[in-house]
């Protein structure tokens, strides 16, 4: 028996010694520098645009004039930006206080708003409002372009004063809301995010894989898919865009593939990267790290291609925005199927049993 | 020569009487592991996740017409499951709750081949194979009760029919990892094994290659050969207790729920009649604190004479069955793991990781207009996820497709797309033991213009190992 034994495992002893790699990738390292230096610095940096959005709408409101609305408006652009760069943490404290929907969900019901500023009388935070709020909200307040001016609408308009009352709501609300985010993170998630170090149904690995696959689904349905008509048979459908009136989508698309990339790289640090470099070998040829780093690579120069204003160029440049969107979609079956099964990460919220 | 002869006939002659005790044993043990198990998964919240909660559910070929049933009937039968697992224990109304729990199992598992697990397969058959076996002519309350009269032998195949069922999982599980990429890749042990990682002392082990060519070698060596030490008295304790640490480091390593308990249980058919009358003796001793009428009648062992020819037959057949069902995917060309044809009910065992995603197209053959229908409206996760790599799940879901969107408009914006009569097309990827994904469902299929039937998939992308 135990001389059968060896005589098995002899081979084994062989092959064993024939590569052995140097360890030091750790999970919980990886979810530390995620929290520390790309999440918590992503989250704080949000924060502090909401509250100096919230300044910069006050300051237009006492003194609605052409300079504090530019400054108003760049403020605005600027805290989008931020927005994409956080939104792909949608769970902890951001999921808890519901963030994420009630920021950016588009194509915004600009007679909804209308209506809202009409009546004087809304629940920003009611479901039915969930078109007439947040960023899109702002969007449309601060660049649609109707009869008269922009400014017109918040001096000389008979709804001026509602209108004043409606865009410092909407920034009050996203300010109070986002707050207990970071708070949050600071206080006691940042620690059970760590420590949640395991693989199952639950693990923040497993989490944040999911939401970074979630947004890469939202980047190529909601930012280019639908707006370039891949969800109408090929009909264009400029309405959809995002950020529509600051005509923003692009820059927005651009500033949300940079932050998923940099999701997975980890920043600086210790990211997806290295782990998918851990699990397959430093050695592995095709190396799925390089293939995806790279893919996200053709994305940008797919997005870059295309014009700045999406309402326009949707409706001439059907096939630029095709390819970026089948390079997105290559992107999502990398995440959905190559570094799921990499990593051993299972893409499902209930619990289940294998064999 | 003649002690080898011997053993052999003796080994073969399936209906000599042998004592109750492992039979009686067993019975508790597996009564008491499906009560855990039953719990375990209704506490989860699984009995709504898995088939309250889908609104499509994918059915066995050839089991279509099984009608489903509604929310209150589904738990009602796992209530019912439940009860019939207990009474199986107490060895109470043990005809009736063997044959309830098989009926009862078995349906629910033939609902949704999205949650199939070789272990369910195996308590399927365990409970099949209880129905015929007079597991409560022992140690039962139907004893104590009068109803059946108590026998103190059995027949050999009597325990011989569950040994025999432990083999088959081990062999073909040993047989089934004979093959390339488990035995020279370590694949999928090494990055399976790499997600313990972050075990405190020894998780620095797992992330090594050697140690996933140890665990490959030794898992197969170990499947292969376990049941022949089982078998033999002199290895057989020591073989069991391989048993636990094999199964308990599975436990440990990987999601797998139940099975290595099922496994864990299940070899204990094997141990000695010595084991199983101490095992029974120390329980007697506990329950004799409990006050029971006895109203046990004359003792009749069980004549070895009696159902010999309908017994051999019937034997004859489950043996060549489970023998020979598992090898069916000899039939098909093509690979195995990629077509998965024959994969099922073959204790093809966490032989392999495989991980697909498709894009689904809603496609009007006259205008060639597409919409991609979002999975997630119609799926769970869980069944979108074995669905993406199952070429007849692939086909069912597209099927479904095609009923639901019949005379449909689909608004996005101003545009209304209307689809009459849609073709579903698919584009499907799918990565298979760490190789690079590749196209396996081509979009230039209408799928749901395909059989679902058992003939081969010519249909699916050649795989490229």
């Amino acid at each position: 028996m135990k001389k059968l034994l060896f005589v098995l495992l002899a081979p084994l002893a062989l092959i064993g010694c024939k590569k052995d790699k140097k360890e030091d990738f750790d999970r919980g390292a990886m979810l530390n520098n995620m929290a520390s230096a790309v999440i918590i610095p992503s989250i704080n940096s949000m924060n502090q645009a909401l509250i100096n959005l919230d300044g910069s709408a006050d300051e237009f409101i006492a003194n609605p004039n052409a300079t504090n609305l530019t400054t108003l408006q760049s403020t605005f652009i600027g805290t989008y930006k931020n927005f994409e760069r956080c939104k792909m943490y949608d769970f902890g404290p951001m999921m808890d206080n519901g963030v994420k929907a009630a920021m950016n969900t588009y194509p915004v019901d600009t007679a909804k708003i209308e209506d809202n500023v009409e009546s004087g009388s809304y629940t920003l935070g009611s479901l039915s409002n969930t078109d007439a709020i947040g960023l899109p909200a702002m969007d449309y307040l601060l660049y649609f372009e109707g009869s008269g001016s922009i400014l017109d609408r918040f001096t000389t308009d008979a709804l001026a004063e509602n209108r004043k009352t409606y865009l410092g709501d909407l920034t009050e609300k996203m300010k109070t809301e986002f707050a207990p985010v970071l708070t949050a993170w600071n206080a006691t998630y940042k620690s059970e995010f760590i420590a949640a170090d395991g693989t199952d149904v639950g693990s923040s690995t497993g989490i944040m894989f999911n939401e970074f696959v979630k947004d890469v689904e939202l980047l190529k349905n909601a930012k280019v898919g639908i707006p370039a008509g891949q969800f109408s048979g090929g009909e264009p459908l400029p309405e959809m865009t995002e950020a529509h009136f600051s005509k923003q989508s692009k820059v927005l698309a651009l500033e949300n593939v940079t932050a998923l990339l940099n999701c997975f790289k980890g920043g600086e640090g210790i990211g997806f990267d290295d782990y998918i470099i851990d699990v397959q070998g430093e050695d592995a040829d095709p190396s799925l790290s390089n293939n995806i780093i790279a893919q996200f690579g053709t994305i940008q120069t797919k997005i870059n291609a295309l014009g700045n204003d999406f309402n326009a160029d949707v409706l001439t440049n059907f096939s630029g925005f095709t390819e970026a969107f089948q390079e997105i979609k290559k992107l999502v079956t990398y995440t959905k199927t190559d570094m799921a099964s990499t990593l051993g990460l299972q893409i499902t919220f209930s619990d289940s049993d294998g064999d | 020569m003649t002690a080898i002869k011997n053993y052999i006939a003796s080994f073969f002659d399936w209906h000599k009487t042998i004592p109750a005790n492992g039979l009686a044993f067993f019975r508790i043990c597996f009564g008491v592991l499906m009560t855990f198990s039953t719990i375990r998964f209704m506490s989860y919240g699984w009995v709504n996740d898995f088939y309250v909660a889908p609104e499509f559910h994918f059915s066995y070929y050839g089991f279509d017409w099984l009608p489903y049933p509604s929310e209150m009937a589904i738990y009602a039968m796992f209530y019912g499951m439940l009860a019939c697992a207990i009474l199986i224990t107490l060895g109470l109304f043990y005809r009736f709750a063997s044959i309830g729990f098989f009926i009862l199992f078995t349906y629910i598992e033939l609902l949704d081949k999205t949650t199939y697990l070789n272990h369910y397969y195996f308590v399927s058959l365990v409970a099949l194979l209880l129905i015929f076996l007079p597991a409560n002519r022992y140690f039962s309350l139907d004893v104590r009760l009068g109803l059946v009269r108590e026998s103190e032998t059995v027949k050999a195949w009597h325990t011989g029919i569950l040994k025999f069922q432990m083999a088959i999982v081990y062999i073909f599980a040993g047989i089934a990892k004979l093959e390339s990429d488990w035995l020279f890749e370590a694949q999928p042990l090494k990055y399976w094994l790499h997600t313990a990682h972050h075990w405190p002392i020894v998780g620095d082990l797992f992330t090594q290659d050697w140690v996933a060519y140890l665990f490959s070698w030794a898992g197969c060596i170990y499947d292969l050969f376990i049941v022949f030490f089982l078998l033999n008295a002199k290895t057989r304790n020591f073989a069991y207790g391989f048993v636990i640490l094999f199964h308990f480091l599975t436990w440990m390593l990987f999601p797998i729920g139940v099975f290595p308990w099922v496994m864990m249980v299940g070899t204990l058919i094997f141990l000695s009649d010595n084991l199983h009358k101490r095992a029974l003796d120390v329980l007697r001793n506990i329950l004799a604190f409990i006050p029971f009428p006895n109203f046990k009648s004359e003792r009749k062992n069980i004549n070895p004479q009696s159902g010999f020819r309908i017994a051999n037959v019937l034997l004859a057949s489950y043996i060549s069955f489970q023998i020979l069902f598992p090898f069916r995917y000899l039939l098909y060309p093509g690979d195995l793991f990629w077509t998965e044809e024959g994969f099922r009910f073959s204790w093809r065992v966490m032989l392999m990781e495989k991980a697909g995603h498709g894009y689904f197209y809603l496609h009007d053959p006259e205008t060639g207009i597409e919409w991609e229908v979002p999975t997630c409206n119609h799926l769970t996760y869980m069944q979108e996820k074995q669905m993406s790599h199952q070429p007849d799940m692939i086909l069912q879901y597209a099927s479904y497709l095609e009923e639901t969107y019949q005379d449909t408009t689909i608004s996005t914006g101003h545009v209304d797309l209307k689809f009459k009569n849609p073709e579903i097309r698919a584009e499907v990827f799918v990565t298979l033991n760490g190789r690079p994904s590749q196209l396996f469902i081509d979009k230039k299929h209408n799928l749901a213009a395909l059989e679902n039937n058992l003939s081969h998939r010519y249909w699916l992308e050649p795989y490229n190992k």
